[in-house]
Formats: structure tokens, sequence, C-alpha cells
């Protein structure tokens, strides 16, 4: 009888695997925190954002006398930084997101690990982003006068894969950040759009003071524009797997302060009861 | 008293009560002026700098663009909220079901749209005249000022009748967010339209803003290059495009009006 009683006990409780966890969030989120499963969205985040943002700014670089090199170098630095648009600002509204439909208390009790959780929401991200930014050196290419030949194709894959990576990274940290706030879109807004001034997107960096350019210097659109940038040039392997380090490390370091703020945040919404005072 | 008096009364009352409820809402939490600026401050510096040594009126090129962006973003996005908080809140039946026609309603929110884009340029130009070490040159800043205004005028036009079509999409968020760089290029606000291909500009003709830019650069920039019919014409065309956009969103909000009598609710779009 004890036995019996024994086995009909409800087995304890274990936490999703790993991978149980990533799947989940990677098909889940673009559905829901992310609101990206809008084909009309992601068309217009892939084709749409960063043909009119290139013509945008060449005609600026046109109007200010520059000549085709000019506009060459604003049109591969644009077609980088669109990816702010699906890898950050989207990234980052996903707390927000939680807030609004109220799952985010949901979250923070579940024993999903957070790392898996969040590495899998950044997954759909990640490859709109390796979208955006193929797009938008193929517009640099057909209408931009820009040359990129085929034989600089395998370190141009390496260098978009990794700026791609850390920029989601960059985003799930700002996402954090947002925890703390009262709205993400101020913190999404600002980052959606300063690496257009500050990362060289559109005139090199030195033209900037230096304190701005430390700044720039912070932030991973930065590196992986420059490896973009080196890898388009036919740059040797060596300085360009320089640049390929940094980019990880931008990355690598944006995913372990994101982890480290929603831990923070996750043990003060747990003492305090309540994750939506701020 | 005679019924037209009382509709009469009742419609600049209810333009100055959203007007105020607009006002307040900001007020309450004014922070949502910093979206739709910073994108024109950072666009005003990287023009600024794209600029720089170019000429002495390209500061006012600059300026002028980053001020235009701020005043559409916020125009664009207030228009759109106009009406997309209405269906959040659950408020666009009552509303609309209310005596007082919607259109007055909706003017009131985009009067203050056009206030809070007037300081949101304010604060652009602040930004990039501090980066720049000191103001633009202006030849006749009396006429920039009055045709300043005029712009601001016919940009309210474009968001009303932006918040009418609203009302009928699903797709207000994708127009706001897919098309923000397509009107700052369609409509000129850092260059001139004529830089264009030429087939670009009867489009760019169909909005308003677009003519009174071009007058307000022939005004204030000596040797500007715009259309070729010059600034009389072009206030010409503004004023007659500005009337033709009060026209439609006098028509569709009147049609979404009886759309909601008839059928009872605006949850069908």
């Amino acid at each position: 009888m004890a036995t019996a009683l024994a086995s009909a006990r409800p087995a304890e409780p274990t936490s999703p695997t790993f991978w149980r966890t990533f799947w989940a969030n990677a098909v889940l989120a673009p559905r829901t925190s992310l609101g990206f499963m809008r084909l009309d969205f992601v068309l217009g985040t892939v084709f749409v954002i960063p043909l009119t943002q290139m013509v945008f700014f060449a005609f600026v670089v046109q109007l200010g006398g520059g000549g085709a090199s000019a506009i060459a170098f604003t049109a591969i630095g644009n077609a980088v930084a669109t990816v702010s648009y699906s890898s950050v600002f989207t990234v980052c509204q996903t707390t927000d997101n939680e807030k609004t439909l109220g799952t985010m208390e949901h979250l923070l009790v579940s024993p999903a690990g957070r790392f898996a959780l969040y590495l899998g929401r950044g997954l759909i991200p990640i490859l709109i982003s390796l979208a955006t930014v193929a797009v938008g050196l193929t517009y640099a290419v057909l209408l931009f006068g820009v040359s990129i030949p085929v034989a600089t194709f395998p370190g141009l894959a390496v260098s978009v894969v990794l700026t791609a990576f850390a920029m989601v990274g960059f985003g799930l940290l700002l996402g954090g950040v947002a925890l703390y706030l009262r709205t993400s879109i101020i913190l999404g807004n600002i980052f959606l759009f300063i690496g257009l001034l500050l990362s060289g997107v559109n005139f090199p960096l030195s033209s900037l003071p230096p304190a701005l350019q430390y700044l720039g210097d912070a932030l991973p659109l930065t590196w992986g524009l420059a490896a973009i940038r080196a890898a388009i040039s036919g740059s040797a392997l060596g300085p360009l797997a320089v640049l390929w380090a940094a980019v990880a490390i931008s990355g690598i370091v944006s995913i372990g302060l994101s982890m480290g703020l929603w831990d923070f945040f996750e043990r003060r919404a747990k003492a305090t009861g309540s994750i939506a005072r701020f | 008293m005679t019924m037209a008096t009382v509709v009469g009364v009742r419609r600049t009352r209810v333009t100055a009560a959203s007007l105020r409820l607009a006002f307040l809402q900001f007020i309450a939490d004014p922070q949502w002026l910093v979206p739709s600026m910073i994108a024109p401050v950072i666009f005003g510096l990287v023009s600024y700098e794209l600029f720089r040594g170019a000429g002495p009126y390209f500061l006012t090129y600059a300026i002028l663009g980053a001020g235009m962006m701020s005043m559409w973003g916020q125009t664009l996005y207030g228009s759109g909220w106009a009406t997309g908080q209405d269906r959040e809140f659950g408020t666009l039946e009552p509303t609309i079901q209310a005596p007082a026609p919607y259109l007055y309603v909706v003017l009131g929110r985009i009067v203050w749209n056009v206030v809070a884009g007037l300081f949101g340029g304010l604060i652009v130009y602040v930004v990039v005249v501090v980066a720049a070490g000191g103001p633009p040159a202006l030849p006749n800043p009396l006429a920039f000022v009055l045709l300043f205004l005029f712009v601001m005028v016919t940009l309210a036009c474009v968001g009303i009748v932006f918040a009418a079509a609203y009302v009928y999409t699903r797709f207000a968020g994708f127009i706001q967010n897919i098309g923000e760089f397509a009107f700052y290029v369609g409509t000129g606000c850092m260059f001139p339209v004529v830089l264009l291909p030429f087939w670009t500009n009867p489009i760019a003709l169909l909005f308003p803003p677009t003519w009174a830019l071009d007058a307000l650069r022939y005004v204030s920039i000596p040797g500007y290059v715009g259309f070729g019919w010059g600034w009389g014409w072009d206030l010409v065309g503004a004023v007659a495009t500005t009337a033709i956009y009060a026209g439609i969103a006098g028509t569709v909000f009147h049609r979404v009006e009886r759309h909601v009598l008839e059928v009872g609710d605006l949850s069908d779009y």
C-alpha cells in the first residue's frame, strides 16, 4: 500500500531542458513578445527600410557635395545599420511587451533556464538581421555602385553573422535595462539611431571628437561595420580576425551583461513582490 | 438659440476639450516627445557633419530638414495614435456615436501634435546650433517664420487625413514605422525633391508639405534650386493640396460616422 501511494505521488517538478526552452522561445516569442510574425513587418524591415534609409543618406551626401566613393561608403554603412530595427529595437521591446501582456510575472516564476530563454528569443531576430543586411548590401551593389568581389564573400558572411549575433546580444542587454524602466521605447529609439552618428555609418569615426569616438567603440555596430567594410575591401585574414574577435567579444559581453541584469532585477522583483515598480 | 448655433458651439468646445485632454496627457507623460525627437536630432547632427564645408547655407538645410522630420514624425505618429488610442481604450465607438462630429475630436489632438512638433523642432534647432557653434544665416527671418507656420498647417492637414485613414486599416503601425523614411525622402525633408528621379516628383507633389517646404527653402537659402516654377507657385500648390486634403479628411470622417451608425461598431476593419 505504501508503495502504491508512493508511486501515485506526483513527480517532482523538473526544469525544462535547455533545448526545449530555447526552441519554445524561438518559435513562440516572434508571435508574442517580439510581435514580429506579421508578414508586412518582416517584409518592410527586410526590403523597405534598408532601401529608403540608404536613399535618404545617399541624397544627403550628394547634396553635400560627396562623390561616388562617399555615397558608396554611406550605402554600405546604412545597409548594415538597418539591422538595428530587427536586432536592437524589437528585441529591446520584449520586456515592454511582457509587461503589457501581463506575462512578466509568470515568466519570472517559471523554472526555465534564462540563458536558453533569451538566446531562443534572439534566433528569429538574428535570421531577420541576416536577411536585412544581405538585402541592404544587394541594394548597395545594384543601386549605389558598391563593388563586392566574389572572393570576399566568405569573410563577408562571417562578418555579417557575427554582427547579427552581437547586435541581438546588445538588444537583449537593452531589454535587461528596460526591465527597470517605465518603458523601453525611449531606450530602443536612442540605440536604433545612435549608431548612425557614433558607429561610422555615414562618415569615418575619426571625424568625431575623441569622447564620441570612445562612445562609438562601446557599440557592437561599430565593430561589426568595421569588420564588414574590411571584408568587402578584401582585407587579409589577420586584421579581419582581430575585428571578428572584437565583434564576438562585444556580443558575448552584451549577453553576459543582459543575463546579469535580468538576474539582478529578478531578485529585486522577488524581494519586493513586484516587477512593475519603477 | 438656433440649432446651428448649438452645433457650432459644440464643435468649438469639442475641439478645445480634445486639445486640453491631449495637453494634459502629454504633461502627465511628456517622455513621449522624446521618441519622435531622437531620430531628427541624430539626423540633424549627421547631416551637419555631412554638409560641413559645403557652404554657409547648408546649416539651414540640416536644421530645416531635422526640424521638419521632428514635426513630421510627431504628426505622423500622433495622428495614428489619435484614432489608435480610442480603438485600444474601447472609446472609438462611443466617441463617434456622440453628437459632436469625430473630426473635431481628432482636430484637437492634431492641433496639440502640431504644437508638440513645434516644440520638438525648437529642441532640434538648439541642439544642431550648439553643435555647429552658431545659428544659420537667414536672409529673410519674417518670411521664414510665416512660411514655417504655414508648413505646420500643411502637416496638420496631412495628419488629419492619416487619422481618418487609420480608422479603416490594421496597418497604421506598419505605415508609421516602415513609411517613416519614405516620407522623409518623398517630401524632401533634408534635400530638394528635384534631386530625386523625375518620375518620383508627381508622387512627392501629392503631399502639401513638399510644396510648402520648397517655398520655405526658396526664401531662406540664397541660390536654392527647387521646382522651376518658384516659391509663388509653390505657395499656390501648397494651398490647393492642403484644401484637397482637408476636403478628403472631412469626407472620410463623415463616412466613418455613418459606418458606425449603420454597423454598430468599428471592430471590423
